[in-house]
């Protein structure tokens, strides 16, 4: 049994804005073993780069509340440790992948220092020996080492994202999470770059969070995926668990809206109804005003996560064992 | 079945310091009324050019345009002239955000192209119009005093439906209309836009960069790389009988929501490049696995190799065979 | 009903716009102290309690009392009724000036952004060149091949104050242009003067509103310069920035021969920016609560 790395509990976060307080995590619960990968899915809003922000402890100071909860990582508590361990912790053992390659390098610096300052910070080297380390790590993610000395301007934006990985990978964490790291690439660069993230996981050991909002994505690139709406996880499990064995109706309505190449249906069925406002959640079950197999059970209280096969986790009545036999 | 759309060796070049773009350079092909039309190809291929070219949103380079009787080319259109052309066609735009004006409400926002086009003698009959388009979109009416910043991306996608179809036009530009979206709002987007064609008995050219709603959602394909057409076929056909390799990459790098529905993987290497003052030859060749010699020489013509589906690769025929 | 709707809408557009600007407090006290300056400047005879240019030696440089609450100057005249009569100069001139040099630089700004390329160059070159020259030299210039006069130094505060109007509008018109919502409203039939007016203007208001508010300080303190080289208001038209000028020499000794028109200044200057910002904010419907 591998060892658990990071491990969330009963994780919640508010933003707290002047109208309103916006509920953007709600007691989640979510634990990543060494070297596993995990595919957190949802769409606009459902808490994804929040809990992301939480871990790597980014969260914007002033709006920002963590109301409850721990995350534990390699058996420290993140959220009570001093900011100059925070910072130690970041960027070392902890790297994140941001959306956008466009604007997440600083357009006045060489891409090759801009790798070196992440190994200096947290390595006690000579600049010598970081800026052989950054040439190495370009290498490693398929950027000749010769463009050390070349500005993000001159790169294209398939080659940006990969100095992004390098600059996520130079101290070699022991997570990664990538926040949509291919959204704004196109398709054949987007295989390129998942591909280079797989294969560097694999040869690193690294864990990896990869927030998505692709379920192709997940099933290509993940072992366990978390789908999550209105800042819960809605189920939990393995791929196969989620792919094979669909349990929650979001979860399957987020199968039924996408188009899928390998077969042809004249009409997608999507999810009624729109998600949620984040500062006025509904009671009950987030999902089941748009659900369609809500009853008034599903408004009336909280619902409860079921465990319906070893490490499928589904938050949905239907699940319940009374529930699922007198549904079939 | 007639032929609303017919595009004739279109060329869009675009001066830049490096030298003459050729976004889109000598494409050719037609639409049938009421069919769809998809238009796929990673970013700077040149599809949204081509897009904004037909609508004459920009001046086209040469070729001829021949939209619904009218003929559009190279000179320039009068005030008159383009509004004529422009009656019966529309665009709907890719970001729901940027595309609707920030100090308008919903309501002015769907009456203007009436009001531009005087469409309407008073206003009674005017709000009574953008009343009933709210409904076909399925806005609900009390939403016609707000303002688009105070609803979410599926609903703005809505009202840029409901825009577009103000006029009562024959004919959609569609620029990745539903990229922006969440994927259970695209999904409701898709639908309308399904329901409003067979209704109206509407025209799309649906360009979009992503193969899974491109196939989805259209008749014909045309896979565009470096401002020329690459492929040109049947929804099915270009999908059951691929014969470009161009295609064929970008098929096997959209991931599939199923399980060991991996397939073995071919990237292709490299990225896109621009086509600034382009040589001779096959503008893939740098990132085709298969280019020969003869590729980096000579441009290959698009050429019927199935019936109704057109290529244009010097080895489709032997790369069609080895596979 | 839907015509009912629609009267309902026109409404409550303004409604809401002026519902927002209530809501800044700052904004409407700033207004109500506009109001009053303009009142002034409109009525002096009837506010203030002396004339502007009455003297009276025996009386000079009285600190502030009763019968002079804002003190006397070095020749026994009335701060206050000065400072009274001065609005008139001071916020005419400025008001007139900056919504001159606003209307102007706003259609050629919009012109030059809009229309790009040789329009650009053209009408951006002659801004240039209106930049290069210093601001004070320029409105010299144009005073002196003008003549003295109110007229004549409104027209050269508005002239030189044209080209920051210019390029802050086409700078963002420049960036509104390029935006899809414009190719929308350009497929839906709309000419390029109604795209200008009706989506690019609206949407460019910020800046704008916030250099106009800026500008009038500049525009009384060009007046105030241009009288102290003898090329604005001539004495004894009192005038604020004058005023403070006149002062200078006395200033040590008697504090409030330049407190109260600095303080006039000041607050004046002030009371446009916050006036400025509030309606800003109340034009914009994103930030509707």
């Amino acid at each position: 049994m591998a060892k658990t790395i990071l491990e969330i509990k009963d994780l919640a976060v508010q933003y707290v804005t002047d109208e309103a307080v916006v509920e953007a995590v709600n007691h989640i619960d979510l634990s990543l073993e060494q070297g596993e990968s995990l595919g957190l899915v949802g769409e606009t809003g459902a808490g994804k780069t929040t809990t992301a922000l939480s871990v790597m402890q980014l969260l914007p100071d002033v709006s920002a509340r963590i109301v409850s909860g721990e995350i534990y990582f390699e058996g420290e508590d993140l959220i009570r440790i001093s900011p100059a361990k925070k910072r130690e912790y970041r960027g070392n053992k902890v790297s994140m992948i941001f959306q956008d390659p466009m604007t997440a390098l600083n357009p006045t610096l060489s891409v090759g220092d801009q790798i070196m300052e992440v190994i200096l910070l947290h390595n006690r080297i000579s600049r010598e020996e970081a800026k052989n380390r950054a040439v190495e790590m370009m290498e490693l993610v398929g950027l000749p080492g010769e463009r050390f000395n070349d500005y993000p301007h001159q790169f294209s934006g398939g080659m940006k994202q990969r100095v992004i990985i390098a600059i996520a990978l130079a101290c070699r964490p022991s997570l990664l999470i990538a926040d949509e790291p291919t959204t704004a690439l196109d398709v054949t660069i987007q295989a390129q770059v998942l591909h280079l993230i797989a294969r560097l996981k694999e040869e690193e050991q690294t864990s990896l969070i990869l927030i998505t909002h692709d379920l192709g994505i997940v099933a290509e690139t993940c072992q366990k995926a978390a789908i999550m709406y209105a800042g819960e996880i809605m189920e939990y499990g393995t791929v196969e668990h989620i792919f094979n064995n669909t349990a929650h109706p979001y979860t399957e309505g987020l199968f039924g809206s996408i188009p899928n190449l390998n077969r042809k249906v004249s009409r997608l069925t999507p999810i009624p109804g729109l998600a949620p406002d984040p500062a006025a959640l509904p009671r009950g079950c987030k999902f089941a005003p748009r659900c369609r197999y809500a009853t008034p059970a599903c408004s009336e209280a909280e619902v409860p996560v079921y465990e319906i096969e070893p490490g499928h986790l589904v938050k949905c009545l239907r699940a319940a064992p009374e529930g699922r036999s007198g549904d079939e | 079945m007639s032929e609303i759309l017919q595009v004739k060796n279109l060329k869009k070049y675009f001066k830049t310091s490096r030298g003459m773009l050729h976004a889109v350079d000598d494409v050719t092909f037609s639409i049938e009324e009421g069919h769809t039309l998809g238009v796929v190809g990673e970013s700077g291929c040149g599809k949204s050019t081509l897009g904004r070219t037909i609508i004459r949103l920009q001046p086209l380079t040469s070729g001829t345009v021949i939209f619904d009787g009218i003929s559009t080319d190279d000179r320039r259109m009068s005030r008159s002239e383009l509004k004529a052309y422009r009656r019966n066609m529309q665009m709907i735009f890719q970001d729901p955000y940027s595309s609707l004006d920030a100090r308008m409400s919903v309501s002015e926002i769907i009456a203007e192209p009436l009001i531009n086009y005087g469409v309407y003698r008073s206003r009674d009959e005017l709000w009574k119009a953008v009343f009933e388009l709210m409904d076909t979109v399925g806005l609900a009416r009390r939403l016609a005093n707000s303002y688009p910043h105070e609803l979410d991306g599926g609903r703005r996608q809505r009202i840029g439906v409901a825009r577009a179809l103000s006029l009562n036009p024959k004919f959609i530009v569609c620029d990745e209309p539903v990229s922006a979206l969440d994927v259970s709002i695209q999904a409701q987007i898709l639908n309308l836009m399904q329901d409003l064609q067979q209704e109206r008995n509407l025209t799309y050219m649906f360009i979009t960069h992503n193969m899974s709603v491109v196939k989805h959602i259209s008749d014909e394909i045309i896979v565009m790389y470096l401002g020329v057409v690459v492929e040109h076929a049947s929804a099915d056909s270009i999908f059951e009988h691929t014969l470009h390799p161009y295609t064929k990459a970008l098929l096997d790098a959209v991931p599939v929501a199923e399980l060991g529905a991996k397939k073995s993987r071919s990237f292709i290497k490299g990225e896109i490049t621009s086509p600034i003052d382009p040589k001779p030859g096959c503008r893939f060749a740098a990132r085709c696995p298969y280019a020969a010699d003869r590729c980096r020489s000579e441009t290959p013509e698009l050429r019927e190799l199935l019936p109704g589906h057109q290529v244009a690769c010097h080895l489709a025929e032997e790369l069609d065979q080895s596979t | 009903m839907a015509e009912q709707e629609i009267i309902v809408k026109k409404k409550s557009q303004f409604r809401d716009v002026l519902h927002r600007f209530l809501k800044n407090k700052a904004a409407v006290i700033s207004l109500f102290f506009i109001l009053l300056l303009i009142i002034c400047a409109i009525f002096p005879e009837q506010i203030a309690p002396y004339s502007y240019s009455q003297q009276n030696y025996s009386e000079t440089f009285i600190s502030p009392c009763l019968a002079h609450p804002f003190g006397t100057d070095n020749y026994g005249r009335d701060i206050l009724s000065r400072v009274i009569y001065g609005t008139r100069i001071s916020i005419g001139i400025g008001l007139v000036a900056v919504a001159l040099s606003c209307v102007f630089g706003i259609v050629i700004g919009a012109a030059a952004g809009f229309y790009g390329s040789t329009t650009d160059n053209i009408i951006m070159r002659i801004i240039d060149i209106m930049l290069a020259i210093p601001s004070i030299l320029l409105m010299m210039a144009i005073v002196t091949a003008l003549g003295n006069g109110a007229v004549n130094l409104t027209i050269a505060i508005a002239i030189s104050s044209v080209p920051g109007y210019a390029r802050i509008v086409r700078a963002s018109v420049m960036t509104e242009k390029e935006l899809e919502y414009i190719e929308a409203a350009r497929s839906s039939g709309a000419t390029d003067l109604k795209i200008i007016m009706r989506h690019i203007l609206p949407n460019c208001l910020a800046p704008i509103i916030v250099q106009a508010t800026m500008s009038i300080a500049t525009a009384i303190l060009s007046i105030a310069s241009l009288s102290f080289v003898g090329l604005g208001i001539s004495p004894p038209t009192p005038e604020w920035g004058s005023m403070l000028n006149d002062a200078q020499s006395f200033m040590r000794d008697h504090w409030f021969v330049v407190t109260f028109p600095g303080l006039m200044i000041m607050l004046t200057v002030f009371a446009f920016n916050l006036l400025g910002d509030g309606l800003r904010d109340a034009l914009d419907p994103k930030l509707k609560t």
